[in-house]
């Protein structure tokens, strides 16, 4: 089999977990590893790379890849297939991850299969469907390279002790209209908003007034990536804006977890969340209907149960 | 006037001896009126006073032209002139009676209506009887009067005259001032709210025979040509000659404002301001201006806001005294709001697209779960082609998906098992019967769903319906019929009351406590079903008290009008008062006998971090059973 | 301001799904609506166009049934609709549909293409990028907000610690984000006249795209360990076990 490279998404800070996560499995898989870097902080990251299993790492920190994000780097991935021609391609299913396997697969015409939570081979790669119940074992066809867009946090990053050749690559502007980044904004305090956050910890009338969502705003930031939701109690209450609310009058939410803490789970609400692909209930009435249709419930206090949590998932984060 | 011509026909002239019986019993008997004692003999006196004096108007016109004139045969006759003496008097005192009211009581319910305007019309009347004691006062000092004293208050006035020429030109006067007032009176009728006088009798005897909760029918035709299509009320030329009617009928009383459960909770809505308010619209459409562009009602007449306000409760049509339909025009407005224009409150949406969706109910919940509630209880599940059961039980949406009237539909469940009755489900089958959709004025929606329900129960022969939420049972008995579904329909409450009364169940009244019940207004003030869910519960020993406002008088739980799938504006809400008013009660238990009314309920009773208990009637029978009944005596 | 959105009829999302014999989706035909993602999009291209004029092109390829989801967003207030049915196209991976919808988008007159972040049914989420850089025009994806900007667009983009604005030049394709906007519910008025609004059906063959070979196929379907549903614990280790949950789930 030809080489499997890892697309790998830098900053100035590093690199992202996600391209050591892929190098990871990409060493498993046989061949050559090389991983592709592009932007801003990509030489910096480069030893980082080579320790999780890059023996090359193509790199540039042309500021234009930061700024003309997808297809700049598509482009120029197309440019080094064509001179190094790889068997397979392994990009994280992140928001800019996409956009590059998208264009470039409209650039190769070689199949991209998305949401993969395992990879065997240039040929076989695995996913689940129907909200987690199925796994499906795919075949892949059609020209090299192949593209497999895979969720982030599928294998747990491991260093090795290899080091990476660093080769220098001019960035290819592709012609035609392309967007460009005029501002870039942090929202580290709000993080994501409710109805797109992957996971959401929301608070009902358990909690007793407004003061302890505060608990539930520094679980949120904890796990990142997270947003604080409410039960219509909570919003009816006073407690937290109408913004805040999920459930049949409120915003709907499919988040990949659902922490409802206090929260008793009649129907009008779970008809918001119930789309979670998994659901976590802290109740302290072992018959609140929200613990039935949780795939985890757990009957207790929150007051003790959400900051414990947080200090454990601080401390798995940190380890 | 030309508009009145030009509106649309109700369909309102059919079942003439029930609309004689209630023009009798409204009208010339002032029933509703005496919902309220001291108002309602105060215009008791004034109307039936307006009755027996009429003629009165007649024989001074007649006098006026022909001095010392009277009617004929009547004009002398002692009983005639007792009646006139005593009815004038009456007027007089009824005004008084207005006047304490109005000045001294001040009730709230005025607020907002036109009080100079009531004034000047009190005084006025006031006027024609005061001149009219007068001018037979005068009559009987002049001798004219065969017989004085059938005239005890005339007569007594007479003193006040002597027998000479002053008298002569006092009479003189006293007649011409009573007609001139009379007429003056008359011209200033049709602007005024005083033309209820006119418009009232015929309001009443247009209005609907069958229960309130009943909605008419707008037949939808999508294939037919788009201008035959109407989509309620936008502008005045869309309303109907009964609500034409309505809205000239109302004397701004202001009963049904007191009553109102969103106007009690600071909400913008009264029906009184809303009907005075589109009344205004429409008077001051100039007729002469042709084919003008009308403005629409809403929001120009009122806002968007007060028409959504509504629950529907009913309880404004139940007080007011000339039957004015506010309700059934609150949701004309809503069709053409939402068919026409798409503009309602955004999360409803999500309940209409729940109920118009693949799965057809308002949480968008999967049809297939409809049975879940089941777990091991013997049911009987029709598929197509089985046997009719005698009892179709239909488990409705709410008894279908809400963890809480889950719990009523398995009591009932295990009721009608232990009484022996031959009931069978139509799980998947069942579709939401489109109450919710039809009250929020998405007619098109209820259309679909009512021809589709109706076509399962033809097919599966289903003859007899028993349902445990108050709006399906509504739905399924009085407006299903418009849909081709003639159906008998009981509400679960009064199934179980009829199986307790034929002791094919039978309970162990030794129950402790105390308990309340809630009156739900789809099933009692719409319907009048009042006594059988106290039935059922005085089997169950639990001591019976009652809140104030219970019966006719209920005050919704809030989630009527479709506004359970709505938020909430205002100083309070809805159901916390309501529950508020329970909890006075001091009863341990808050009894209800609908899904709506337990949902609204049992939050409140959270929010207000209260110990009592909300249950459903047929859940507080299960309790008090003695299980398997007994071989039957 | 013309613009073309991508419309998805998919099945049921509340139903319970199903694959069937060749180890394809069930799209089962009566049960099927317009993506509720991609009513998002939807409704923003309406906004666009009643505020600065012009028509909104609904594009969909699908089975016969998905006309259905046509006629929803000319009744919400698109102008008219473009349905590229053909049997050949079932089990289209996503870069054939992208290579469809790219001959079908030509055929409309766009200043913008909107299409949702990712489809409920297969939620890859790559089409659009493939389909911008096939039609070779900009893309932006994860658009919360957008405004015309002098001859472009301007736009806010979803990132995962915050947003970027960026500016891109006329013709653009972005996704939307779901919650970007608030989908209308058509009024009957615009169900009715959705009816008279054109409509053109075609096939793969009428676009001239015949390579539609499939790159992958389902070698296996496994049932997951089963997911211990409705596992209910007390005590201490309540939080390990929480903390292992959100450890298989991904999320930390």
């Amino acid at each position: 089999m030809g080489a499997t490279w890892v697309y790998a998404e830098v900053t100035p800070d590093g690199a992202h977990p996600s391209a050591l996560e892929l190098l990871t499995k990409a060493r498993t898989l046989g061949g050559e590893v090389a991983a592709v870097a592009l932007g801003p902080g990509a030489t910096a990251a480069a030893p980082e790379l080579g320790a999780h299993g890059a023996t090359i790492v193509y790199a540039s920190d042309d500021q234009v890849f930061a700024d003309q994000p997808g297809r700049t780097a598509a482009h120029t991935l197309l440019w080094l297939i064509g001179q190094h021609t790889p068997s397979l391609i392994l990009l994280p299913g992140t928001y800019e991850g996409r956009d590059v396997a998208g264009c470039l697969q409209a650039l190769t015409g070689s199949t991209l299969m998305a949401n993969a939570t395992d990879v065997e081979s240039a040929s076989r790669a695995r996913t689940e469907i129907f909200g987690g119940t199925k796994i499906i074992d795919v075949d892949l066809a059609g020209p090299e390279p192949r593209l497999i867009l895979v969720r982030p946090k599928s294998f747990p990053p491991e260093p090795g002790r290899g080091t990476a050749e660093i080769v220098a690559v001019d960035a290819v502007t592709p012609s035609g209209p392309t967007a460009t980044v005029v501002e870039r904004h942090a929202e580290a305090a709000s993080g994501p908003k409710l109805e797109e956050a992957n996971v959401v910890v929301a608070g009902g009338r358990g909690l007793g007034g407004p003061e302890p969502f505060a608990m539930l705003d520094d679980l949120a930031a904890a796990i990142g990536g997270a947003a604080v939701g409410a039960s219509r109690a909570a919003v009816d209450a006073g407690w937290v804006p109408y913004a805040y609310q999920v459930g049949q009058t409120g915003k709907t939410v499919k988040p990949e977890v659902y922490i409802a803490a206090g929260i008793s789970g009649a129907l009008q609400h779970v008809v918001g969340m119930k789309g979670a692909k998994r659901i976590i209930a802290i109740n302290k009435d072992a018959d609140a209907p929200i613990l039935k249709i949780a795939d985890l419930g757990v009957v207790g206090d929150l007051f003790e149960i959400v900051p414990a949590l947080t200090e454990e998932v601080r401390r798995r984060a940190s380890s | 006037m030309a508009l009145l011509r030009a509106a649309r026909p109700a369909a309102r002239t059919a079942e003439v001896p029930a609309r004689a019986r209630r023009e009798l019993v409204h009208v010339l008997g002032q029933r509703k009126l005496f919902q309220k004692a001291l108002p309602g003999v105060m215009h008791a006196c004034i109307f039936w006073g307006f009755l027996v004096l009429f003629p009165t108007i007649i024989e001074a016109m007649l006098a006026i032209v022909d001095d010392g004139r009277t009617l004929p045969v009547i004009g002398q006759a002692p009983w005639f002139l007792f009646l006139v003496d005593l009815f004038a008097t009456l007027v007089a005192v009824g005004i008084g009676i207005a006047f304490y009211i109005r000045k001294v009581q001040r009730p709230d319910r005025f607020r907002g209506s036109h009080m100079e305007e009531a004034d000047k019309i009190l005084l006025a009347i006031l006027g024609i009887v005061t001149t009219l004691l007068l001018w037979n006062a005068t009559k009987i000092a002049l001798g004219q009067t065969l017989h004085p004293s059938a005239e005890p208050v005339a007569n007594a006035l007479s003193n006040l005259f002597g027998t000479g020429q002053p008298t002569e030109t006092l009479e003189r006067v006293f007649v011409w001032s009573h007609v001139l007032i009379v007429l003056g009176f008359l011209a200033y009728l049709p602007k005024s709210k005083h033309l209820h006088i006119i418009t009232a009798a015929p309001n009443v005897y247009f209005a609907k025979n069958g229960p309130s909760g009943h909605l008419e029918k707008l037949e939808i035709d999508l294939e037919g040509p788009e201008e035959d299509i109407r989509f309620g009320v936008a502008t005045a030329k869309d309303l109907s000659k009964k609500q034409l009617l309505d809205l000239f009928s109302c004397t701004e009383c202001g009963r049904c404002q007191e009553v109102c459960p969103a106007w009690n909770t600071g909400k913008p809505l009264s029906p009184k301001l809303l009907i005075m308010d589109i009344r205004d619209a429409v008077a001051g459409i100039d007729p002469t201006a042709g084919e003008v562009e009308l403005q629409p009602l809403v929001p120009n007449a009122v806002t968007d806001e007060v028409v959504w306000d509504c629950v529907t409760c009913g309880a404004c049509m139940r007080e007011c005294p000339v039957d004015i339909e506010h309700v059934d025009t609150i949701v004309d407005l809503r069709r053409n709001l939402v068919m026409a224009e798409s503009r309602f409150p955004t999360e409803a949406g999500t309940m209409l697209r729940g109920v118009e969706g693949p799965n057809e109910n308002p949480w968008g919940q999967p049809a297939t779960a409809r049975t879940d509630w089941i777990g091991d209880i013997p049911v009987r599940v029709l598929a197509p082609g089985d046997p009719a059961p005698e009892y179709l039980f239909w488990v409705g949406c709410a008894g279908a998906f809400d963890d809480r009237a889950k719990k009523t539909t398995q009591s009932v469940a295990r009721l009608l098992n232990a009484a022996g009755v031959d009931w069978a489900i139509l799980g998947s089958r069942e579709r939401c019967t489109g109450d919710p959709a039809r009250r929020m004025g998405h007619e098109y929606l209820f259309q679909m769903l009512a021809e589709q329900n109706a076509a399962t129960f033809a097919e599966a022969g289903i003859t007899k319906v028993v349902a445990t939420c108050a709006h399906c049972f509504n739905t399924l008995a009085n407006e299903y019929p418009d849909y081709g579904a003639t159906l008998e329909v009981l509400h679960h409450t009064e199934l179980l009351s009829h199986l307790l009364e034929e002791r094919k169940l039978l309970t162990t009244p030794g129950a402790n406590g105390t308990v309340t019940y809630h009156d739900a207004c789809y099933l009692g003030r719409h319907n009048g079903r009042f006594d059988p869910p106290r039935d059922v519960l005085g089997s169950t020993g639990l001591t019976a008290t009652e809140m104030e406002r219970a019966r006719e008088r209920s005050f919704c739980c809030g989630a009527g009008g479709a506004r359970m799938w709505m938020e909430e504006s205002g100083d309070a809400r809805i159901n916390d008062t309501r529950f508020a008013e329970a909890a006075g009660t001091g009863a341990d238990t808050l009894a209800v006998a609908c899904p709506y009314c337990f949902v609204m309920l049992d939050d409140a009773a959270k929010a207000a971090g209260s110990d009592m208990r909300v249950a459903d009637v047929a859940t507080l029978l299960e309790e008090a059973t003695l299980g398997e009944p007994t071989a039957h005596p | 301001m013309n613009v073309t959105v991508l419309a998805k009829f998919v099945p049921n999302p509340t139903g319970t799904p199903s694959l069937g014999p060749d180890n394809l989706l069930i799209r089962d035909a009566g049960d099927g609506a317009l993506d509720p993602g991609d009513e998002y999009g939807l409704e923003l291209a309406l906004q666009l166009v009643e505020a600065g004029g012009g028509e909104v092109t609904i594009v969909s390829m699908g089975p016969a049934e998905a006309l259905a989801g046509v006629q929803r967003g000319l009744a919400m207030g698109a102008h008219k609709g473009l349905l590229v049915t053909d049997p050949t196209l079932r089990g289209a991976d996503a870069l054939v549909t992208a290579r469809v919808l790219a001959a079908a988008v030509a055929r409309t007159e766009y200043d913008l293409v909107i299409a949702g972040a990712e489809s409920t049914d297969g939620y890859t989420g790559t089409m659009p990028a493939t389909l911008a850089e096939l039609l070779g025009i900009a893309s932006v994806t994860a658009v919360r907000k957008l405004e015309p900007d002098g001859d472009g667009f301007r736009a806010e983009r979803q990132t995962e610690s915050g947003y970027d604005v960026l500016t891109s030049p006329k013709p653009t394709l972005i996704t939307v984000t779901a919650g970007a906007t608030e989908p209308r519910y058509p009024s009957l008025k615009g169900i009715m006249a959705a009816k008279s609004k054109p409509v053109d059906t075609v096939s793969a063959a009428d676009l001239g795209v015949t390579d539609l070979a499939s790159t992958q196929t389902v070698a296996a379907v496994t049932d997951a360990p089963a997911k211990a549903g409705g596992e209910i614990v007390t005590g201490d280790d309540a939080v390990t076990r929480i903390a292992d949950l959100l450890t298989e789930a991904k999320v930390i």
